[in-house]
């Protein structure tokens, strides 16, 4: 297989409004191509967009938007891990030897209608997110002993990660105070507990290794991927845990031949406060009994290394776009170039991007 | 409508089992995840178990384990605050989409 690396990276402002997808891909997909020093579109032979929208052939007129005439273009679906599932397409691409160069642009409007998975019967009429995730959290709160002030330490950390955020659809902190007396939405969930639909595009190319020495000369390479689906429903989980995530971490890990102790950086999915204790503990970062412990630690030492962006909770979270918005801050860290966000000496990132309270996960190791 | 929606719009819970392997088949389907064998429905016993609950403004809902360890969420009806693993008895219906009840017994 062909070795991959990202090239380019570009993003929009996230924002709470509604947006034009069609301009909020053409100007992260713009800035991505200007973020390389030697790309142009000719280069690119492969354009994959991700979104929830029901627009349709979004791969082929982002293509002619950009001028660009590829060999693939198409666009991938899968709910809040659209855009890992896309990078992840297009990796395959170049890695078989169909493609040399791939743009790949998540997009979404803040009134998408991936939030609600009306197949999903199991649900009835609690088919809002909020629904579930109310019983993730009260299932850890009683089998792990996890305080609300450890689920708003999650919240308020991500807050202030985002301030340093200029993609962030909010740049104002969050206290912990704030968060735990925020709206109360369920007796387990805070409005500030919750990420946020978002309007926003996030870009990014990939290249095989020929071609990414001509395009940059800080190519980012992605060593490890791991994917898994244990269903769609999400009555079929156990509440305790994200066995697709623990799955799909062990196969990243594996392919890219580390152990989750030699991570130095990781965006995960916190979709809300709980998924984030709930996910550092399925990608063997520590342990679900400390992951309350593990968080506060961080926060209290100003320690950026889980969702230095500041994750979706404080990003916001434009579905189609939010991982591969996490995957441009990994390659940045890596690159050195986040600025106030920077982590010093970071070597090995991590990726973890999630759909439908975690019935799929999709793991990603880069290394620079 | 599908014939379990149908089902629903009359206060009627079917739960499919395949012909084939006797899976259990949830969320409903026509055909078996396990060997794609046809389905036989069974009118659900409605009555469950409470997994884990949560409260919205003054009504408590949560996920319950029926017939089968089918795993619903539904809304609850209690005049005190739910357990988990107390008993409760399933009413169900049909409006645009599938509604959910649950009565705490001998509460």
């Amino acid at each position: 297989m062909n070795k991959v690396a990202i090239v380019g990276t570009g993003q929009t402002k996230f924002s709470k409004e509604d947006g034009d997808i069609e301009k909020l891909l053409f100007e992260s997909a713009n800035i991505c191509i200007q973020s390389t020093k030697n790309c142009v579109p000719n280069d690119i032979d492969g354009v994959l967009v991700s979104t929830n929208d029901n627009s349709k052939y979004m791969g082929a007129i982002l293509s002619e938007m950009m001028g660009i005439q590829p060999r693939i273009s198409h666009s991938i679906e899968h709910l809040c891990s659209s855009g890992t599932n896309a990078i992840i397409s297009a990796y395959s691409y170049i890695s078989s030897g169909l493609s040399d160069v791939v743009l790949v642009s998540g997009v979404e409007s803040a009134t998408n209608p991936g939030q609600v998975l009306e197949w999903d019967k199991s649900r009835g009429n609690f088919e809002h997110p909020i629904y579930w995730a109310s019983m993730l959290t009260k299932s850890h709160k009683r089998k792990f002993h996890t305080t609300e002030e450890e689920l708003a330490i999650v919240s308020a950390k991500n807050y202030k990660h985002a301030m340093d955020n200029p993609s962030a659809y909010s740049n104002e902190p969050r206290t912990i105070s704030e968060v735990m007396n925020s709206k109360q939405i369920t007796d387990d969930l805070r409005i500030l507990d919750c990420s946020r639909s978002c309007s926003g595009s996030s870009s990014i190319i990939l290249a095989s290794e020929e071609k990414a020495k001509k395009i940059t000369e800080q190519p980012i390479w992605i060593t490890g991927i791991g994917q898994k689906t244990t269903s769609a429903s999400f009555t079929k989980n156990i509440l305790e845990e994200i066995k697709s995530t623990r799955i799909a971490a062990d196969a990243a890990y594996k392919m890219a031949n580390i152990e989750a102790k030699q991570i130095d950086v990781a965006e995960v999915h916190d979709a809300f406060s709980v998924c984030e204790l709930m996910a550092i503990s399925e990608l063997r970062i520590t342990s679900n009994e400390k992951s309350g412990e593990f968080v506060r630690n961080l926060f209290n030492t100003e320690n950026r290394m889980i969702n230095p962006r500041g994750g979706l909770i404080g990003a916001g979270h434009p579905l189609g776009a939010t991982g591969i918005s996490q995957t441009i801050e990994i390659s940045n860290q890596l690159q050195g170039k986040s600025e106030k966000r920077q982590i010093p000496n970071t070597r090995t990132g991590l990726i973890h991007n999630m759909s439908a309270a975690g019935t799929s996960s999709s793991v990603m190791v880069l290394k620079n | 409508m599908t014939f379990f929606e149908d089902q629903l719009e009359q206060g009627i819970f079917q739960i499919g089992y395949c012909k084939n392997c006797n899976n259990t088949i949830w969320p409903p389907k026509e055909i078996c995840q396990m060997c794609h064998g046809g389905i036989n429905w069974k009118e659900s016993m409605n009555v469950g178990k409470i997994v884990e609950f949560s409260k919205k403004d003054s009504m408590y809902f949560g996920l319950i384990e029926i017939d089968d360890k089918i795993r619903i969420l539904g809304n609850i009806s209690c005049s005190s605050e739910p357990k988990i693993g107390q008993s409760v008895k399933m009413k169900v219906s049909f409006h645009n989409k599938p509604h959910y009840s649950f009565i705490v017994e001998n509460n």
